[in-house]
């Protein structure tokens, strides 16, 4: 989600309006915007339509606001000048990075408050909506010194050479890759080609290395400059196309003067493209869906207000817009334009009685037997690692889960089982008053061949003087009272536990669990110094060992 | 105050204790006195004087001992009276005094240089040489006893402020010579009637006609007839009880479990190892999203891949690229088959939706909910931890409007967040449009974000289900919703290990 800074007072001023809090908040809400900070006249808010980058610029949302408040009307306009600008697209570019738009935007020398827009909206646009650049990248040139038609080419990256920004004398395009910060940050972009995309004046001068960085000769766009051009390269033609007429919107609500571009590779285009699509739009769905009955007047009314275009049935999306993929997509506009506060909730039918799911009706019945022989009940992090699960517990590991890029190795597998977290707790709270009996019921997930499989289980751990084997077997047998089964203790051990103090808890052939007295080595693994007799049951196993 | 009142509250120990401190004060005395334990004595000394009955004083006093060399004149004699005794009959030259009285040089001097003090003895010159010659004091001293040999012979250990004042001047002497006396600094408790305890002696504290503990006996052979059961302290402070309780967040889970299913929820759930297609292709959210980078969720070695049901992929595969049969145009990209299949841990429980849709045993209508342990690649500290709850459903039915949506978001604002000052603003999600945001004002935090919520596209449900119905799908944060419930302000406290925290941590 991006966030953007801009300054309130140029926003009025884009907007054509004052706007007191109230209006702000309420027009940023419909944006489906937060306001993260306000320091005096600066706004820093975050945008969470990741879908409608038109809104990522302080130009975009004014021109969005005028319609909300009825100063603009349907689809905003944009004249486009009469000019014979021309970018050559050679066949090379193809498989690297095939996809080029552009404009020049003249008449208006570039001013401080304005740069810095430009530069954040560069950046915005290329780093969420662009996919880091990958996608779809912008370059900014100061236009009057580049000699047209421009090439877009591709070269070879030991016999190019150029001056980037930032950097003193020339390099080639594969030194700029490994030197340059801007190389190393989106080199990978490259990886594996053989030549490298260029932009070239008509004296073949280098203009770009794209998505890389500018020249430093003609690709710095100063205070005071009055011709700019705006390219888009990228990987994505729609991404490209968009991220061009949203540059465009927005330099022309600055009062510039838009001259577009004719891109000739195959076919011969000219960019900023600004036709719109059509959606056919059913009034009596959006009322059905929206639960509202809005005339078909009215209707047309919100959609202009979200800057639709209308036409009896047929809606029109504005040309700085492509996330429309189906009908619904409008109907939310129409409900935003019409405002969420005005839209009364209803209740929908009573479908019948709830239910929990039967594995938890059991869980919570024996986490409630638990606290009733003294247990207090844990809630523990499902991540774990094979250092706590295993190693410490003196076993070795098995089918365990992991995760191929954790950030920290004491959170880098799922756990297998509930013991060594509470093993674990016992061990961080030495300090406390004894004695400490604890539980937790929770789940845990395990590797079956090329599947795997969730088990709810719940262990318990008693840590005091005289903790041991008949305790916990007490508490065994009062969950097997009170729950109504039988059980087999079957001499087998763990090696977790004591010799000839462990069992496997078996109920009608299924083995359930597992009990005993912890050994020594564990304890000292985890220098805990108290006796600690525990337990385990898999309740997933041992509900369907009782047929439930 | 009552004094009947209070003789009844005394307890056994205190009775006892009570009466014998009009002769005994000093611990050690009291001991004596009621043949109690020095521990059961201190007890009622202070229950006394937490009731202002008796003061305790803490003196410190100098406890005499007899030393090594102390306890050997007692036994056998002073030095200087061997020294006397040695020249009771004749003086004798000062060289053969030592052989004499079988004394060391050191002795000798020592003692002769005391004896000459108290005029006990003299040193004259004989034909060049010393001779010490016995005084009448000398003989007097034999005589009656030396007053050091008194001290010696007196029952010890002594107190030293007991002495008198010449016993004291002794001490003093002695303290100086080797190892005869020691004294100890020993700290000694004493009790101090108050007017309140010479009452209560008067009043009578004898324990026969009061109950302390019941016991059986007591009951069943009516012996409590006629008699008065002790009164209790009932404010007084006693130990902490751990005993078996809930965790007080899986409690809250519980509590909200409960409230879903009053709601008419049924509730489903998921795996955790999940795929790429049910947590994210199912919902619509187009594999080239930004949130779906490799460092936005965490991904599984093995197994690396999920085995699923080629048909369904090949419906949310079409709704993906052009829309499926719902009218949509679709992402209009390549969908990746063998990457939808890549297994990851569950990043939302939107996944337990998307199932459910898909699941043979959904039901027209009907409503669903799920609380899961959901994962997400995050910086891990302090406020963030690697995995969390979440909780997420669906209400499934023909001819369903956002009005609905909105009455469901404004039940959750009132059952959950208890409150009717929220607010519903637009929301975005990829698999919901309409979407909507929920708000709740909160007192002191202002405007809080507690859920998300909107209607499953037509890209997601008909391919899931097979046909056009709607549904509605939200989202709570159950943290933030706890922390409010809990009035917790540090996220920390509610997923900690530290038994001295959830031992006391206040339940739901």
């Amino acid at each position: 989600m991006p966030t953007i800074t801009f300054s309130r007072h140029d926003l009025c001023k884009l907007v054509g309006k004052k706007l007191n809090d109230e209006q702000l908040s309420s027009l940023l809400e419909k944006a489906k915007a937060e306001i993260a900070a306000v320091e005096g006249d600066e706004v820093i808010i975050k945008l969470n339509d990741t879908n409608l980058p038109c809104l990522w610029t302080v130009e975009g949302l004014a021109v969005y606001f005028r319609c909300l408040l009825g100063m603009e009307k349907g689809i905003p306009r944009l004249k486009l000048e009469k000019s014979n600008y021309t970018i050559n697209v050679e066949s090379s570019v193809k498989r690297v990075r095939p996809f080029i738009a552009a404009f020049i935007a003249k008449g208006k020398p570039v001013e401080e408050a304005f740069l810095k827009q430009l530069i954040q909206m560069q950046e915005k646009l290329c780093d969420n909506y662009g996919r880091k650049r990958s996608t779809a990248s912008v370059g900014i040139y100061p236009s009057a010194k580049i000699h047209f038609p421009v090439t877009y080419t591709t070269a070879d990256p030991r016999k190019t050479s150029f001056v980037p920004l930032e950097h003193r004398s020339e390099a080639n395009l594969a030194r700029i890759l490994n030197e340059h910060p801007k190389g190393r940050e989106y080199g990978r972009l490259l990886e594996g080609l053989s030549r490298y995309p260029i932009l070239l004046s008509a004296n073949r001068e280098v203009l770009s290395f794209p998505p890389i960085i500018n020249s430093a000769q003609f690709g710095k766009v100063s205070i005071g400059d009055t011709e700019m051009m705006v390219e888009t390269t990228g990987t994505d033609e729609r991404a490209v196309m968009l991220i061009t007429n949203i540059f465009a919107l927005a330099l022309s609500r600055r009062g510039f003067k838009i001259c577009p571009v004719r891109i000739k590779s195959g076919r011969s285009h000219q960019t900023p493209d600004l036709s719109t699509e059509k959606i056919r739009i059913d009034f009596n769905e959006v009322n059905k869906l929206l639960g509202l009955s809005l005339s078909p007047k009215e209707i047309t009314s919100l959609l202009q207000k979200s800057m639709y275009g209308v036409k009896g049935n047929t809606v029109e999306t504005p040309w700085f817009r492509d996330d429309v993929m189906h009908a619904v997509d409008v109907a939310e506009d129409i409900a935003i334009a019409y405002d969420y506060a005005r839209i009364t909730g209803a209740n929908t039918k009573s479908h019948g009685p709830g239910a929990l799911l039967s594995i938890t009706q059991f869980c919570d019945k024996i986490r409630i037997i638990a606290t009733g022989f003294g247990f207090e009940e844990l809630f523990l992090p499902v991540l774990s690692s094979k250092t706590t699960l295993y190693d410490r517990m003196n076993i070795k590991d098995f089918d365990t889960v992991e995760i191929s890029e954790y950030v920290s190795e004491t959170y880098s597998c799922v756990r297998t089982w509930l013991l060594p977290g509470l093993v674990e707790t016992l061990s961080r709270n030495r300090h406390v008053d004894y004695p400490q009996k604890i539980f937790e019921q929770g789940k845990v997930t395990v590797r079956k061949g090329d599947d795997t499989m969730d088990y709810d289980r719940i262990a318990l751990a008693s840590a005091h003087y005289r903790a041991d084997f008949t305790e916990m077997k007490q508490c065994l047998d009062f969950i097997a009272r009170l729950c109504g089964f039988g059980y087999e203790l079957v001499e087998e051990e763990h090696d977790s536990f004591i010799p000839g103090r462990t069992g496997r808890i078996v109920v009608k052939g299924v083995k359930v669990g597992y009990i005993g007295d912890i050994h020594p080595k564990v304890l000292n693994n985890w220098g805990i110094e108290t006796p600690v007799a525990a337990m385990e049951l898999n309740l997933t196993e041992l509900l369907s060992a009782l047929g439930g | 105050m009552d004094l009947k009142k209070t003789a009844e509250g005394l307890h056994p120990l205190e009775r006892k204790v009570l009466p014998v401190l009009e002769s005994a004060s000093e611990v050690s005395e009291i001991c004596y006195a009621t043949g109690l334990k020095e521990v059961e004595v201190m007890r009622a000394l202070q229950w006394l004087q937490n009731k202002k009955i008796v003061a305790l004083k803490t003196e410190i006093k100098e406890v005499i001992t007899l030393d090594r060399n102390g306890r050997l004149y007692r036994e056998r004699g002073l030095p200087e009276r061997k020294f006397l005794e040695a020249l009771q009959s004749k003086e004798l030259p000062l060289e053969k005094l030592a052989e004499k009285t079988r004394l060391s040089r050191e002795e000798v001097s020592a003692v002769l240089g005391l004896l000459r003090q108290k005029g006990a003895v003299l040193i004259i010159r004989e034909k060049q040489k010393l001779v010490v010659k016995i005084t009448d004091v000398g003989k007097k001293l034999l005589a009656e006893g030396l007053p050091e040999e008194r001290f010696l012979n007196r029952d010890f250990p002594l107190i030293a402020a007991k002495l008198s004042p010449q016993e004291k001047d002794v001490l003093e002497r002695l303290k100086k010579r080797k190892q005869i006396v020691s004294i100890q600094l020993k700290k000694e408790r004493r009790a101090v009637l108050s007017e309140l305890a010479r009452q209560l002696i008067q009043y009578g504290v004898k324990d026969e006609n009061i109950i302390d503990r019941i016991t059986p006996e007591i009951i069943k052979g009516g012996r409590w007839k006629g008699k008065t059961f002790r009164r209790y302290d009932i404010k007084i402070n006693v130990p902490s009880l751990y005993a078996g309780r809930l965790h007080n967040y899986r409690r809250y889970l519980d509590i909200v479990k409960q409230k879903f299913t009053a709601l008419g929820f049924k509730e489903m759930t998921g795996p955790i190892v999940e795929s790429d297609f049910w947590d994210m292709d199912a919902l619509f959210m187009p594999q080239f999203h930004s949130a779906r980078d490799i460092h936005q969720a965490y991904y599984v070695k093995e197994p690396k891949y999920a085995k699923i049901d080629s048909e369904i992929i090949k419906k949310v595969k079409a709704s993906h690229e052009n829309g499926f049969r719902t009218g949509s145009k679709g992402w209009r990209y390549s969908f990746d088959v063998q990457r939808t299949k890549r297994q990851l841990l569950r990043t939302q429980t939107t996944a337990c939706s998307a199932r459910m849709l898909a699941s043979k045993e959904l039901e027209i209508p009907g409503k669903y909910f799920a609380i899961a342990r959901c994962f997400r690649y995050d910086v891990i500290d302090a406020t963030h931890l690697p995995d969390f709850n979440q909780v997420e459903g669906i209400v499934v039915e023909e001819g369903l409007t956002l009005r609905h949506l909105f009455g469901l978001l404004k039940t959750f604002a009132v059952e959950f967040a208890e409150t009717d000052k929220f607010k519903i603003v637009p929301g975005y999600f990829p698999f919901t449009e309409p979407s909507a945001e929920l708000f709740i004002k909160h007192d002191q935090l202002g405007w809080l974000e507690i859920g998300g919520a909107g209607m499953f596209r037509p890209e997601v449900v008909v391919p899931l289900t097979g046909r056009n119905v709607s549904v509605l799908a939200w989202g709570l944060g159950l943290d933030r919703l706890a922390m409010i419930k809990l009035g917790i302000k540090d996220i920390r406290s509610m997923f900690t290990n530290d038994l001295s925290v959830l031992r006391n941590a206040r339940m739901v």
